[in-house]
This record gives C-alpha cells, structure tokens and sequence, in this order.
C-alpha cells in the first residue's frame, strides 16, 4: 500500500509542473474585482482539524437519551447546548458559530464520512486529502483543482507543520507560510548575491545524473524567492477590522485576510489545527475538546467578520473537516478512541445555510461507530463544480452527487 | 534504478576501485549519513583513511571528542529536569549531537525518535523525555525487539499514548493501534479486531512513582485474539507477536534503507530479502546498520545526494562545518529554537507518526528560514572578541584570498561538487568582491569579515547543500 511516504517521494516531485514559475508576477494582473458581481473570484479557505475531531460533542444530538447513556462523563447536557434545531446543537463554547448561523452563514452537514472508513490517522488523513480511496493516493484535490484554477494558493502553517498533501499537484508549487515578515531572503551583501543565489536556484543544464531531489530544490528555491519578492511589496501591518482571539488558528486566519485584502488573486487556501486525538480526559461542556472548539469558533467567526466588514464575505467560503469522528461510546479514560463519520462546516456569505444530511443514528453503529450519511466527495464535488467552477469529474471521479453548497 | 541492482554486489562490502574511487565526496557523504557532516580535518584524514576502517572509527565513536566538556552536558541534562525546560533538553541532545563522543550513535537515535515519536507537547515532563532519550541511546544500535519491549513500558510512551488510562472493561486503544500502524508492522498487516483485542491485553498497565507498574485488578485477565493466536495475553505477549510477524522485519529494513541509503526510491523486494532475512533473526540492528553502511549500494551513485537534509543535519552540520565552539542554546543565536522554525523540534515531533521528511521538509518558509539561519551562523563571532566564524575558519585553514575561501568553502560544504556554471559565479564573485564600495566607516577588518560572511553564506544557499 502506498504511503504518505512514498507518494512525497514520486508524485510531489513529477507534480510540480514544468516551467519555473513565476506565478505570483502572472497572477497579480489578473487579480478580480470583488466587486464586480458573478466574478468568478470565490475563495476557498480549507481548515483541517487533525487527530479526528469528536463529531457527536460538536454537533450534540441532545434529545437522544442513547447520546447521554453513552458518554456518562463526557456528555453536554441539554441545558448547555446551543441549539440549532429540536434535535440537535452547538458545542457551548461555539457561540461565535451559532451567531453565523443565525446570521445565515454557516451550512452544517452532519455524518460526512465515507465507506469502509480507516481508523487510522495518516491513511484515513490522506483518503480525504486526495479525495480518494486508492491504494495509492498521489495527488491531493485542491493540488488539482489549481491545473485549471491557475492561480496562487498559499498553506498558512503552524510551527512544525510540512506541506499537506491536498496541495500537491499544483501547477506551482504551493508556498508555505508562517509568517510574513520572515518571509523574505536576507543576504549580507543584497545587490552581489541575489542574481548569484536566484541563477544557482535554476535548474543546472547539466543535470543528467542528478537525481529528482535537486530539481525539486530548485523548483522549490526559484518558486520561494519569487514569491518572497512580491509578498514583501504588501503593507507591513495588516489592521483587522475586527478583532482576532490570541490563538494559532486565528494569527493563520489573520494571515489569509491579509493575503486575501491585499488582492494577490489567491484563490485557495489552507489551515490547520491539531489536538483533536482526545483519547482521555477531553472534558465536556469544558475541557481539552471544549478549548480545541472554542479555538475554532472565535477564530473562524473573527475571520469572517473582517472578511464581510472589507466586502469579501460573498467571495468566501471556510470549509472544516477531520479524518475522522470518534467512537460513540465513551472510553474508560474520559476520552474517545478513532471512530469515523462525523459533521462538516462551511462558513461564508453565501453558503447553503442550515442543517443538512442526516444525524447518524446511534443505535445503529458499525462497530462502535457512526455510520456516515453524506459522502465527503459529495461535498467536495460541490464546492468544486458551483463553487470554484472547476469540473470536479477530474478530481472526485464520477458518480458523486454534489451538494449544493450554496444559495 | 535501485531496483535494477544485483542484491549480492549491492550488499558486497564496498572496496575502492578505478570506477569507485575513494574521494572527498564519499567521505563527506559517508560522515552525511553515519554522522552529521564533516568538517576541515574530518575530510583530509577521510581520504586518507582505509574505507571500512573509516566506518569502523565512526560506528565506535570518537573518544575522547576534542569538544566535548562532560560538565556542560551533566549541566545541560540536570538543568533540563530541573527545571522542566523543554528547550534545555533539546539543547541538551544538540550539544551531545555537536560535540558528544559517538555521533552514529545520536544520528540513530534521532532515527528511532522519529520512528517511536514521543511529544512532550502531552506528555509534559522532561525528566520522561530524557529517560526515553536515554532508552533510543542505549538501543540504537542494540536489539530491537528488546527496544520495543522497553518502549512498550516506557513512561512518555505510556503517557503519549494513554496506556496509563486503559482499565478492564473499557481499554483505550491508542497503543495497540500505533504498535502495530507504526511501529512494528505498518498499515494493512493487522485489523481493526486486532487492534481492539490487542488492547485489552495492556489494560492495568499505570505508572507508580513515575515507573511502569502493572496492576493485577485493572488488567483484562481474560482470552484475547489477535493474529490468528488466542490465549491470555499480556502486553508483552502483544509486542512478542507483533515482532514475529515477517510484516515486522519488512517494516523497519525499509525505514532504514530510506533512512540510510535513499528517500528517491524505495527499497526493491529483492534488495530486501537478505535484509530482512538476517533482521529477522535476533533483530540486530547494529548488523543491519553496519551492512548497509559497508555496501557497494552505500557508496555508490544511488546513495548520493538522495535524500533532502533534514533540519538537525543542516544544522548541526553547519555548525559542526563552521568549526563552532559555542554552546547550542545560549548566546543569541539559539540552535535549539532555530530548529522549531525549520520544522524538526526535538522531543516535539508533529505526531506520532513523526516527521514526514524527504521533500516535504522543504517549502517556502522552511527554505528561507534555513537560508536564512545560514546567513546567521556564517556571522556569529567564533569566541568574545574573535571574528565571525566564516572568517576565523577561512583564516584558521590560511586563506589568503577571496577565491582561496570559495575553494575552501565549496569544499567543505560540497566537497567541490557543484555544476561548472555554478563555481563559475561564485569565483566571479570571489574576484569583484574586493571591488565594491562599502560604508566609509567600515575598518578593513570589517570589510574582509563581510567578504568571507558573504562567500560562506552563498555557497551555503546553493540548492545543493540542501541535499544530504
């Protein structure tokens, strides 16, 4: 079976497209009004729960008794639920989400998984990033919607944080950014050794025995300083218009707003948050899961009102995912073991607003777990083909039904 | 193509040839592999060294090492603990890297914390993650399926994985689950149901006093089924069937040939056989090390510059290169933090499945801030009142002339291989570099020192030097 391993070592390296690129000079010209209306410059922003999110105490099934008798230490009783509907609701300290929805901002479609779901982080991490379920998974489905997007994505990462693999198959190579100010080279003598250094960075013509890994450097240097040349021409300070929460996620978020506002026609983007791999004490109504939560609430909801507040709410749409949900029985550690199928959020001005799909039933579990009831390539497909319109046969395959992700 | 290659030449002790000589660019490459670069001396005395001795002397370590202050560490280690300081104890294992006795020894154990990747971003206790340091040290080149046993119990382990929290009747699954995803078998040599009865066999396994204890009344003491075998099993019995699945020997020969020999191709069947074959009987992970290490596949092409340098190499190897005596987490260039931005803090691995490596180290930001850092060491004074290290080393090997510290720096970085265009601009630069104006202000000192700042630097951003 092929790995996460494997498929970096020949598909990353064969994906990365043919020319040097210099894609953020190309794609600045072509940067879209937002104002122009049925522009096609919608954005998407990818945020990645990883460890497998614990579906069932994000969106709380607090009618069903099943729910309370299942999880006696780590329930969110009704009382404390923000509730969408007479059946189902919020996590408590999702209250920035509740407001988007009431503000007919946030789609939730609940059980979203897909068949014979592995338990495993890395394989089931990868299924999703690649939109497959192949032995061999190579290339990652926002990687290919860029072929025909053509425009700049950016990977906002974390400390300690590579590359994910949804990126790869990209035209050019998806940048990784922590942080802008640090995005930049520093040389001790800028005007003697930049052409030196961006020469050196091209390919060699002579390259006949050197093995793919140098010419992957290269691509990767020659992309870097481009990109780095044009990101420092942005205003230092970016001022929010709203504020952000101290946390990871909401200084990533912030970066894309800034990347965003600043008109680079980026299109794509992508975050992640970890600490989702609850397998003990992850708390209730408080605790280690409620903090995760909380964290992805206020930082989203921040990030959506500054977007709205400088005109671009209807251009975008956040979209959450994990790998996977967790088991619907509480384990003997006040946590949760690797399930799977559990909700999706999507945020943004003109998302298909509301509750959709079908609460998994919990009397109905496949060994321990919640069955899923929408397919995550049903959504995908969705975004893709009324979203970004881009045809999502060439990435999710046929036969998926689209979700309709927007109004 | 490795997989092209006849197993019996590929796994022949290496011997010099006419088509396989001896030269700077197989030591460095071997020092690369087997340690984390080498520097000036290392490279001359390499040469003129026989090749498997060479091997010899760096699989047992240099002893006493010229730089190496067993106060300092004992001060680095207790002060780890002490304190609880995780940037201490990384700094710690980074000065044992630089200037301990036994590289080979730190390079495999680095291999085995990202095989048995361990945070303390949860387990939250230094003392934990020096103690399971000191068990990857002990083992690195020992047993491994003695390793695996101890790992088993290990209290950062137990704590990363929550086996401290399994209890009869309801046993937490996460260990069973990545025994067999990642450290033993891999993906798709086990089931779901093995995982879950696997499991129970931990349950009762805590921590008193902050060591492994098992306890009788929160242990599952009944039949378990996993891999086909039913009977009463303990967590030992789990991790003994585990290492007698053929999967498991497969599982780790091919981690080490990525790790070893190339992440650009994995290891064929037939290259693998022997390997395994051998691993599988007594799980010797010295021998399976030494035989790569002395192969005719080792030292040839295939080996070469196939693997992207991971941060602790480029690191540590720079540092190494650049003949620095400084510590590793005082002053104002602090390796232990630099190491955070590059994407390979130690003892905080991403997950458990540890670092991805290979290309995906590399992307934007990571590049820049390796260049970037570069540029920092090359400038860092060599002492108080000493030049910049680029200088004080192109002076220490009596460079007389810009072009003299090209040459100097391309061999030591590269040993001189780079494309013809390539030396060419930097000897281009070597020859104006005397000609640029600089700050009126600037001493003639100051003027050399930016001169050998500027030379080191951009050989060091040479996309070459990102290979290992």
């Amino acid at each position: 079976m092929t790995n996460r391993r494997q498929f970096m070592q020949y598909s990353s390296l064969v994906g990365l497209g043919s020319s040097v690129p210099t894609f953020l000079a190309r794609t600045a010209q072509a940067a879209p009004d937002a104002a122009k209306p049925g522009a096609k410059d919608t954005i998407l922003v990818v945020v990645q729960l990883t460890g497998g999110n614990d579906g069932l105490n994000t969106v709380i099934p607090f009618k069903d008794e099943t729910y309370a008798k299942y999880r006696p230490t780590i329930k969110v009783p009704e009382d404390r639920v923000k509730k969408l509907n007479d059946h189902i609701g919020l996590h408590p300290t999702m209250d920035g989400l509740a407001g988007l929805y009431e503000d007919k901002a946030l789609a939730v479609i609940q059980a979203v998984g897909y068949p014979n779901p592995s338990q495993s982080h890395f394989r089931s991490m990868d299924i999703w990033h690649a939109a497959s379920t192949a032995d061999s998974l190579t290339e990652g489905w926002i990687g290919k919607a860029l072929k025909t997007m053509n425009c700049p994505a950016f990977h906002v990462a974390g400390g300690n944080e590579s590359a994910p693999l949804a990126l790869t198959g990209a035209p050019a190579r998806v940048p990784s950014i922590t942080n802008l100010a640090d995005f930049q080279l520093k040389l001790s003598d800028q005007a003697g050794q930049r052409d030196i250094v961006r020469k050196s960075a091209m390919p060699s013509t002579n390259t006949g025995s050197q093995t793919g890994l140098l010419d992957f450097v290269q691509r990767t240097a020659s992309n870097t300083y481009d990109s780095s040349k044009k990101l420092q021409e942005l205003s230092g300070n970016y001022q929010p218009k709203v504020p952000y929460p101290q946390t990871g996620l909401a200084n990533r978020l912030k970066v894309c707003a800034q990347l965003i506002d600043a008109g680079l026609g980026s299109r794509l983007f992508y975050v992640s948050i970890d600490g989702f791999d609850t397998h003990a004490s992850q708390g209730g109504p408080q605790g280690s899961h409620a903090n995760l939560l909380t964290e992805v609430s206020g930082a989203i909801t921040a990030f959506y009102k500054d977007m709205a507040a400088r005109g671009h709410k209807d251009r975008l749409m956040v979209m959450t995912f994990s790998e996977f949900g967790r088991r619907a029985k509480e384990n003997g550690s006040k946590g949760t073991d690797h399930g799977s199928g559990a909700p999706m959020f999507l945020v943004g001005g003109k998302v298909n607003a509301g509750v959709h799909g079908k609460h998994p039933d919990l009397n109905d579990l496949d060994m321990g777990n919640l069955k899923f009831t929408t397919d995550f390539r049903q959504v995908y497909t969705g975004i893709l083909d009324q979203w970004l319109g881009v045809p999502s046969k060439d990435i999710v395959g046929e036969g998926q039904k689209a979700f309709k992700v927007m109004v | 193509m490795v997989k092209n290659l006849d197993p019996k030449w590929a796994w022949e002790p290496y011997s010099p040839g006419e088509k396989q000589p001896w030269t700077k660019a197989r030591v460095g490459h071997l020092y690369r592999r087997l340690a984390f670069g080498a520097n000036v001396a290392e490279l001359r005395q390499g040469v003129a060294t026989e090749p498997q001795k060479l091997i010899t002397n760096l699989l047992a370590g240099r002893n006493p090492s010229p730089t190496y202050d067993a106060a300092t560490e004992e001060y680095l280690a207790s002060n780890a603990e002490k304190f609880n300081q995780d940037v201490q104890a990384s700094g710690w294992w980074l000065y044992r890297m630089l200037h301990g006795p036994a590289p080979a020894t730190e390079k495999l154990t680095l291999f085995w914390h990202n095989h048995f990747a361990t945070s303390n971003t949860k387990v939250q206790n230094v003392g934990h993650m020096v103690r399971q340091y000191r068990l990857m040290n002990r083992n690195a080149l020992g047993k491994f399926d003695v390793m695996l046993q101890e790992m088993s119990k290990d209290p950062a382990m137990m704590i990363w994985l929550d086996t401290v929290q399994s209890k009869k009747g309801m046993p937490n699954e996460n260990y069973a689950r990545e025994l067999m995803e990642l450290f033993s078998l891999g993906i798709g040599n086990y089931t779901e149901k093995d995982i879950r009865e696997a499991a129970r066999a931990f349950t009762g396994w805590e921590l008193k006093d902050g060591k492994f204890a098992a306890n009788a009344s929160q242990f599952d003491d009944s039949p378990k089924t996993v891999m086909g075998q039913t009977g009463n099993f303990k967590g030992e019995d789990i991790v003994r069937i585990c290492t007698k699945q053929p999967a498991c020997a497969k599982f780790i020969v091919k981690k080490m040939f990525r790790f070893l020999v190339s992440e650009s191709e994995d290891i064929s069947p037939a290259l693998a056989a022997p390997l395994e074959k051998s691993f599988a009987d007594g799980f010797d992970i010295r021998k399976l090390v030494e035989t790569i290490v002395r192969s005719n596949l080792f030292h040839s092409e295939h080996a070469y510059r196939t693997r992207i340098k991971a941060p602790v190499d480029y690191v540590i190897g720079m540092t190494h290169a650049l003949e620095s005596r400084m510590g590793t987490i005082n002053g104002s260039l602090n390796l232990a933090t630099a190491l955070e931005n590059l994407g390979q803090n130690v003892f905080h691995p991403p997950s458990v499945k540890g670092w991805d490596g290979g290309p995906t180290w590399l992307n934007g930001q990571t590049l820049l801030f390796r260049q970037n850092l570069a540029l920092d060491l090359a400038r860092r004074p060599a002492g108080p009142d000493k030049p910049a290290l680029a200088l004080a080393l192109a002076e220490a090997h009596h460079c007389k002339s810009p072009q003299d510290q090209a040459a100097l720096f391309l061999d030591l970085f590269l040993q001189g291989d780079v494309p013809v265009e390539t030396r060419n601009r930097i000897n281009e630069y070597a020859s104006t570099v005397t000609k640029q104006k600089t700050p009126r202000f600037w001493s003639k000192r100051d003027i050399v020192e930016q001169q050998a700042v500027s030379l080191c630097h951009l050989v060091m951003t040479l996309p070459e030097y990102q290979l290992d």
